[in-house]
């Protein structure tokens, strides 16, 4: 799949000072294929996000999507409210323009879920 | 002297019920017990709602008696799975829901549904992916809990054994029904249908 023809998009990754991984605090950019998940072309490059269903269904991997377009219609389990709220999944999220995000927003994208009365925040917090 | 020992008491007082070292000396290296066995019921949730849906799939496969007598050891092995790990989710201070479909909820792989068109290849499909998302999920408690949990280290990844052999099954199946290729797995044969070699062949309990 991966030749010529195949779209590439900026993905920018920011890790939050705050997150429990070794580059808290740091940016990275990377070339990913429109055909690709995010999750997928970062760890390829080195940079292990966290991760644990790959189908777009458990939320660890949780993202609030700053800026530009991903295609979420690989997911398991992805909600309007989701989107609105802003997090994206990128175990599979493919980037649809470049892309700006922040990465371990687990606790938030729960939060959200909780707040609609979706799972798994509903049976996971108050 | 005995101060001079913390692992001694792990940092809970003599007589003290309402903490355990089991758990105390998981945080101690390294690893949140309380956010572990929030992982756990999780993925124990996802084993069960697998032994349910097997179930279906493998009903469904009505006619390939080769396809179901494997998805029936799969399908006893994820309740396996579920058995072995629950006790450890209340040794580390953890319960279960008390409401199924709070655990349904919280389950960290998809349901595994029989697929609207139900051919074998469309539900192997759905079994291997099923197999895939435990492979990572029980991955994932072997990375937490390396070097500071050697009792959930061991039951996962013994669980992790029998998923991966899962995974191959399954790739075998498929690549056979849908793409007429020779994938050999390698190894399947169970001694008795669920018989969870890895799982249970060093039982934590009976109830397995």
């Amino acid at each position: 799949m991966d030749d010529d023809t195949t779209e590439r998009w900026s993905v920018t990754i920011e890790v939050p000072d705050d997150a429990d991984m070794d580059e808290a605090g740091e940016a990275f950019e990377l070339s990913v294929r429109e055909d690709e998940s995010i999750l997928a072309a970062a760890r390829a490059a080195g940079l292990w996000l966290p991760a644990d269903c790959q189908q777009g269904w458990c939320i660890t991997c949780a993202s609030h999507l700053v800026e530009g377009e991903v295609d979420m219609s690989a997911a398991r389990r992805y909600y309007d409210t989701d989107r609105a709220a802003g997090y994206v999944l990128p175990c599979v999220a493919k980037p649809r323009s470049d892309v700006r995000l922040v990465v371990d927003q687990y606790d938030a994208m729960l939060r959200v879920r909780a707040d609609n009365d979706q799972p798994p925040g509903r049976s996971k917090l108050e | 002297m005995a101060d001079e020992k913390p692992h001694m008491s792990g940092h809970v007082d003599p007589g003290d019920t309402s903490k355990r070292v089991g758990a105390e000396v998981v945080r101690e290296r390294g690893c949140d017990p309380e956010e572990l066995r929030e992982k756990l019921i999780d993925a124990i949730g996802a084993e069960f709602t697998t032994y349910y849906y097997y179930t279906n799939l493998r009903t469904h496969l009505a006619g390939e008696e080769d396809y179901k007598e494997i998805t029936e050891d799969a399908r006893l092995e994820d309740r396996a799975h579920f058995e072995l790990v629950m006790p450890r989710v209340y040794e580390l201070g953890g319960s279960l829901p008390n409401d199924i479909r709070d655990f349904a909820d919280r389950a960290s792989c998809a349901d595994a549904y029989l697929p609207e068109d139900p051919t074998p290849e469309n539900i192997l499909e759905v079994l291997l992916e099923a197999e895939r998302c435990a492979i990572r999920t029980w991955s994932e408690v072997c990375d937490m809990t390396r070097g500071a949990d050697p009792r959930t280290y061991d039951m996962a990844q013994r669980i992790l054994n029998e998923e991966i052999d899962h995974e191959a099954w399954f790739i075998e199946l498929l690549s056979r029904e849908r793409d007429d290729e020779c994938n050999p797995a390698g190894h399947f044969v169970r001694g008795e249908p669920g018989d969870a070699p890895y799982s249970t062949n060093n039982r934590f309990n009976d109830s397995a």
